[in-house]
């Protein structure tokens, strides 16, 4: 049971700096908790009002006392245990609602002095952090926790510094993440050389309109097979083809892509090529052969894998030809798709809505 | 327990390797474990480091009580993980029925606040090594911390790095990499790759109240 105090004006209930673990509530009387503000060093007296609790944040964390309790009148106070406040607190929720306002208030005014003083304000970092915690799990082959990381960073940052490296980066760790698996395949992004040359993009970048939709990449530019270790002749012949298409010789990726999709052999391969061969077409500048080649897709794989990508690349494509509406009709059908809310054809379809004016 | 059946339009399910949040993502929501273990960690230079390992009933992500906040850590699942998820605009509901989580989150604020407010003792220091060695203080001042260990007298050994330092004097690495190695000159600590000691914490103590104005 806590036990009722009685003090005398002009003694103290409390001093700064001492253990305490007590909870007080008065009763009867005045006290003012005295201390200085850390900011200004000012004098503080803050006076109790009956039925109001103190010492609570140094007695529940365990925390030297940060202010002298002084009785200014004749008071009696309340004194609880930790054990009897937590055993009290379960039967008055409100007093401890009440009190984590309070908290919460404090906890944002003394976070804000904190941030004022730091030479650089967390908030400003943030965006390059979140990009370079996106890089991190790329180069270690962490495929989904980059997916999200990077995802996340093109949602709250779609015209930002470094949105066009993590756009590319969000499609290698999609596509590895697709074809390896998690922590399996080769490194996308090799040591901190990736790192500096994607800094020194990005600054090259900042100046330019970033909005601009630059031509789609390969899912595949960033990733470098091992010498063809352990890969098939439809698979070597699949990457060389995306390597032709990062070096932007799309004539040449679309030979060898019809070649494999010709062939007909290994399904999965098959599939790629068929959807790579369409982002040549577009890189290419032809609209419409693009647009002929994945409708042929949707129609004869409804369920294809990259359905969000073809949907997009198809907006963009009518979008080059002038016609609006029909762009606007197949971004908002990317968005309209089941599934991932994250995935990198969400996100630049609704960017390009955006851009367009009105989702 | 708590008695959270109403709240399963709050619950979430994250499936092992799933990211809850990421460090420098802008957070709205925080989280109660119902089951499953969370994992806390920080990229510090180009090592992800484990801060913590959590689960039921513990509370993560409440500094999203913050407006606009970014994470200061990324919260992975490490197994499959049920949580509650909460904002600003909602929690009192669940704290209004549940107590035991209310007086949680209560415990984890005056932490926090402490934490604050510790944190700004040390950046209104103006000399940067009394900054640097008030750091040490903190660290040592915070009962049950893992980055603590107490090896008797006046010696102390903390799970910290140069990195992690800079971070809490709001300095950076470079210039605390450099005055640690004049505190490392002059003996009072010895530099490793993954703690650092401090050989005498009340040299320490007296160091930094010298310089703190009055």
């Amino acid at each position: 049971m806590p036990k009722v105090g009685t003090y005398r004006a002009n003694s103290v209930i409390y001093f700064q700096g001492d253990q305490g673990d007590k909870i007080f509530v008065l009763q009867r009387g005045k006290v003012s908790l005295n201390y200085n503000d850390i900011e200004t060093g000012k004098l503080i007296r803050e006076i109790i009002q009956t039925g109001e609790f103190f010492g609570v944040k140094s007695a529940l964390g365990r925390y030297p006392r940060e202010e002298n309790a002084v009785v200014l009148e004749d008071a009696n106070v309340l004194a609880f245990t930790v054990p009897e406040f937590e055993a009290f607190s379960m039967s008055n929720t409100r007093i401890i609602i009440k009190m984590l306002k309070v908290f919460s208030n404090q906890l944002r005014h003394i976070h804000k002095q904190v941030e004022n003083l730091m030479e650089n304000p967390t908030a400003v970092n943030a965006e390059i952090g979140l990009f370079k915690t996106g890089e991190y799990y790329l180069r270690n082959r962490m495929y989904s926790q980059a997916r999200y990381v990077l995802g996340r960073y093109l949602t709250y940052y779609p015209a930002g510094k470094m949105a066009e490296p993590a756009g590319r980066y969000l499609e290698s760790a999609e596509a590895a993440l697709a074809r390896y698996g998690d922590g399996k395949g080769p490194a996308p992004l090799v040591g901190s050389q990736a790192s500096a040359q994607a800094s020194t993009q990005a600054a090259n970048q900042s100046r330019q309109d970033i909005t601009a939709e630059a031509p789609p990449k390969a899912a595949s530019a960033q990733i470098r097979p091992t010498d063809g270790a352990g890969l098939s002749d439809v698979a070597k012949e699949y990457y060389n083809a995306v390597s032709l298409f990062s070096q932007e010789k799309y004539q040449d990726a679309l030979k060898n892509l019809k070649r494999i999709v010709d062939l007909g052999e290994e399904s999965e391969y098959v599939a790629k090529a068929e959807f790579d061969m369409g982002r040549c077409l577009f890189a290419l500048g032809q609209w419409d052969l693009s647009i002929k080649h994945f409708t042929a897709i949707v129609q004869n794989a409804p369920k294809h894998p990259d359905m969000g990508d073809i949907l997009y690349i198809m907006g963009q494509s009518w979008d080059r030809k002038g016609d609006k509406a029909r762009a606007k009709a197949f971004f908002t059908k990317v968005l309209s798709m089941p599934g991932d809310d994250d995935s990198s054809a969400r996100i630049k379809a609704k960017k390009a809505l955006n851009a367009m004016g009105g989702a | 327990m708590a008695d959270l059946a109403g709240f399963s339009r709050f619950a979430r399910t994250y499936h092992e390797g799933e990211l809850i949040f990421s460090e420098y993502e802008p957070g709205d929501s925080f989280y109660l474990i119902q089951a499953g273990r969370v994992r806390i960690t920080k990229i510090v230079g180009d090592i992800e480091k484990n801060i913590d390992i959590l689960s039921a009933p513990e509370i993560f992500g409440e500094m999203a009580i913050l407006e606009g906040a970014p994470r200061s850590a990324t919260a992975i699942a490490e197994e499959t993980v049920k949580v509650l998820e909460f904002n600003r605009a909602n929690f009192e509901i669940l704290m209004m029925g549940n107590p035991q989580i209310a007086l949680r989150l209560l415990k984890v604020f005056t932490k926090r606040i402490y934490d604050q407010k510790r944190r700004f003792m040390i950046l209104t220091l103006d000399d940067p090594q009394a900054k640097i060695a008030d750091v040490f203080l903190m660290l040592d001042e915070t009962q049950g911390s893992m980055n603590q260990g107490d090896i008797g007298g006046d010696k102390r050994e903390f799970k910290v790095t140069v990195d992690d330092v800079a971070h809490w004097a709001g300095m950076n690495p470079a210039e605390v990499q450099s005055l640690l190695g004049h505190f490392s000159n002059q003996r009072r600590v010895e530099l490793y790759a993954d703690h650092i000691v401090v050989k005498n914490i009340n040299d320490f103590i007296r160091f930094v109240n010298s310089k703190r104005k009055k």
